[in-house]
């Protein structure tokens, strides 16, 4: 967004903005319904990770809680919890403070 | 086309098809997995959820669809590269509702690893505890067989 543009919104647009800006990361819960399979076979899918790296991250979900499976900007983060919903797994964003 | 028939025992399945049917109507109207960003614009979050209502519903319809006459008279379902995604989306929806509302007493712990004692749960339990290891088998044939098929659609 350019300066002279951005100078004629109004001020909590441009906040709103900022907050939605930077690093977000898509992290998937777990829950004690879905196939571990199943879980695998969503990452590859939405996700687009190969097996081992599916499997991986399922395990972290499965023994952890949680993985962190995307990092990047809101939209697309939106869109992968969006499809990992369409799958019914849960999944949450969270912003990355540290970026 | 690859496809799998798979033939199941009447007098077991039939009874768990009442499950699938009552839960399955329940979500025309409520996701199966909780929505979890709050933080949406209130009219993009509708939006979100109707479409996924959508979605879920008719992934929902085709599971069912599955158990029409010919299931009853031959006992036979079909899972193929057509209808494998939606069916095993639609069995993880189904298990979902089924832990909701009969499985909860029995506790995630037990859920995970299945080991459960069945005799210790009344009737309605024991009923909809077969009908989550049912859709699961379900979702594990179509994984095993037709994994790729679901990658590349």
């Amino acid at each position: 967004m350019s300066e002279i543009y951005s100078s004629s919104l109004p001020k909590h647009s441009v906040q709103n903005e900022l907050q939605l800006d930077g690093v977000w990361r898509v992290v998937v819960l777990n829950d004690p319904v879905n196939l571990m399979s199943y879980v695998v076979l969503v990452f590859k899918k939405v996700i687009g990770f190969d097996e081992p790296t599916a499997r991986k991250h399922m395990l972290e979900v499965h023994e952890g809680g949680r993985s962190v499976v995307w990092v990047g900007l809101r939209e697309r983060a939106e869109a992968y919890v969006f499809a990992l919903q369409q799958w019914h797994l849960t999944a949450v964003l969270e912003s990355d403070e540290a970026h | 086309m690859k496809r799998i028939e798979v033939k199941l025992s009447l007098p077991v399945v039939a009874p768990l098809l009442d499950v699938i049917r009552e839960l399955g109507d329940g979500l025309r109207e409520r996701l199966a997995a909780p929505l979890t960003l709050t933080d949406l614009d209130e009219e993009f979050r509708d939006a979100w959820v109707a479409e996924l209502l959508v979605a879920q519903s008719g992934d929902v319809e085709l599971l069912l669809a599955l158990f029409d006459g010919e299931f009853f008279t031959e006992g036979v379902v079909a899972f193929d590269e057509e209808n494998a995604e939606m069916i095993v989306r639609a069995c993880a929806a189904v298990r979902l509702r089924v832990r909701e509302h009969f499985l909860l007493p029995l506790g995630d712990e037990a859920l995970e690893t299945g080991e459960v004692d069945m005799m210790k749960f009344a009737e309605p339990v024991r009923k909809a505890f077969m009908c989550y290891l049912f859709l699961a088998t379900v979702q594990e044939l179509i994984i095993q067989h037709l994994d790729s098929s679901i990658l590349e659609s």
